[in-house]
């Protein structure tokens, strides 16, 4: 979160993509870090026991809600 | 009120409020950064992300770009170079 | 907010401000002393620094540790004010860039700063450095590890369940703080390995998992010791793991006698243990005795890794086996604490203590 956060702040739209189970760590961070409104892009966890064909679903389903994040 | 009726606050409230970037109206002709933050299985995350970018917008460059570790934040040099050569940034991917 | 809060209450104010300090997420869930302006003033007067210097920017959230936050989470803790200098260079060590305690705070690991006093200090704060050193008992253990824990919550953040993500955690996640038994070590201490004089009083923090008991009553020869040691040290975070940095092997001072006896140097440990945990390729194939293996990048660069007999090191370099001595002077037992140690992750970090007398 500290990259985007940092990214934001400095003018340039930024979408960091994590797993469900770090949405209140997230959360928190970009809290403690003064920027309420960041808002991560969330995908199922888990990632790492996945194949890569799976994890390529996992990018379709989330790629819309990328670029609505990166877009107004 | 005597001295030891008190207690001092133990946490440090440090936040400055952060802004967030305007977003610019589509992804058309800009350079998008993908930024691998070198977690296993990140850049299959990003491949495809990649591909799709290709496919559906027409951004003028895509630039890979990796974290040397997903433990800390980037190190300045490559923050800066990302500001400097990108219009947006795409990270991933924290499990 | 402002920086510091001054909250009054009635006659119970002790057990009111026990309670409010629980709730208010500020604690480790056991009671806490209150930190009263008295105590936390005699606590700044016995560091010998002004309370409102900036000892370091606590990660992940990068609060300011001043003297004087430092020395109200230690009052929490319930240190004495002759502790206040061991916990300030305590948060120097574990703040440093190369601890890493934004990964170390923020990880699903087991990991915890561990925290090992070393020099004279020891003896003038009874440090414990002997018998069930990783146990209860001792107050400066007990409450400067305590401090430097609650230091981590509520200054860097780290918050179990919010940003602290670890699995299992550990039971050192309350408090994990030795001396070494520098009386018994045949060889020079950690301290004076890493450059301090003998008469320093020094703290290193180490990112640790739970140590992880080591029985050997029958080897009479260093080299069987160690054999027998290296075999554990095999097993740490899965047998097939490759490529680990910095890790704790604590020897008990029966088993470090056994050792010097024959001869043997820290240098010498070092290296017979590194060289015995290597495995050829073809041991170390995901899918092969366990799922777990080499990583895909390696794998993708060997061509025949099914017979392929090239050994892999289990730990980067046989420097990072750290060896010290700590313990009871009976019982041969000795312990293994495996790091957190990812390339780039976290390194033992030493700072000098700097007190008064």
């Amino acid at each position: 979160m500290h990259d985007g956060v940092f990214f934001e702040d400095q003018g340039l739209p930024t979408a960091t993509v994590i797993s469900s189970e770090f949405v209140k760590a997230a959360r928190a961070q970009a809290d403690a870090l003064g920027a309420r409104e960041y808002r991560p892009v969330v995908v199922p966890h888990p990632i790492q026991p996945l194949t890569r064909e799976e994890v390529r679903l996992l990018a379709d389903k989330a790629f819309d809600e990328i670029l609505a994040r990166l877009t107004p | 009120m005597p001295k030891d009726d008190r207690y001092l606050d133990p946490t440090d409230s440090v936040a400055v409020p952060r802004k967030t970037a305007p977003r610019p109206p589509t992804l058309d002709g800009k350079v998008v950064t993908l930024l691998d933050i070198s977690k296993a299985k990140g850049d299959h995350l990003l491949d495809r992300i990649e591909e799709l970018l290709r496919e559906r917008v027409k951004p003028k460059a895509i630039l890979r770009r990796k974290k040397p570790t997903f433990a800390r934040p980037a190190p300045d040099d490559l923050r800066q170079q990302i500001l400097k050569e990108s219009h947006v940034v795409i990270e991933g991917l924290a499990d | 907010m402002p920086r510091t809060t001054k909250r009054s209450s009635g006659p119970d104010s002790q057990a009111d401000a026990i309670e409010e300090l629980y709730t208010r997420g500020v604690t480790d869930g056991l009671p806490v002393v209150p930190p009263t302006l008295t105590r936390v003033e005699r606590a700044i007067e016995a560091s010998g620094r002004p309370g409102d210097d900036l000892i370091a920017l606590v990660p992940p959230n990068y609060g300011r540790a001043t003297v004087e936050k430092i020395a109200v989470n230690a009052v929490m803790a319930g240190c004495r004010p002759e502790y206040l200098p061991v916990v300030l260079a305590g948060v120097q060590a574990m703040c440093e860039e190369a601890f890493d305690l934004h990964g170390v705070s923020a990880t699903t690991n087991f990991s915890s700063p561990l925290f090992i006093i070393n020099g004279p200090i020891r003896k003038r704060l009874d440090v414990n450095c002997g018998v069930g050193v990783f146990g209860p008992g001792w107050r400066a253990n007990a409450t400067i590890g305590r401090a430097l824990r609650l230091i981590a919550v509520n200054l860097g953040g780290a918050r179990p369940g919010v940003i602290s993500m670890s699995t299992m955690g550990h039971p050192g996640r309350y408090t994990y703080c030795i001396g070494e038994y520098e009386e018994e070590n045949p060889w020079e201490p950690l301290h004076v390995e890493h450059g301090y004089t003998p008469s320093d009083s020094t703290v290193a923090a180490f990112a640790g998992d739970a140590p992880q008991g080591i029985y050997d009553h029958r080897s009479r020869t260093a080299k069987e010791l160690l054999t027998t040691i290296a075999r554990s040290l095999q097993v740490v975070w899965h047998h097939k793991a490759t490529a680990l940095g910095d890790t704790l092997v604590v020897l008990s001072p029966e088993h470090a006698r056994t050792i010097a006896g024959d001869g043997w140097s820290k240098k010498d440990i070092q290296r017979f243990f590194w060289e015995l945990c290597q495995k050829p390729v073809k041991d170390l194939l995901p899918g092969k005795d366990g799922g777990e293996g080499l990583p895909e990048h390696v794998l993708a660069k060997i061509p025949s890794p099914e017979t392929d007999e090239t050994l892999i090191p289990k730990f980067r370099a046989a420097g990072h086996l750290k060896v010290l001595v700590a313990g009871g002077t009976a019982g041969r037992f000795s312990a293994v604490i495996p790091g957190w140690t990812f390339p780039n992750g976290s390194n033992l970090v030493i700072k000098k203590i700097h007190s008064r007398d």
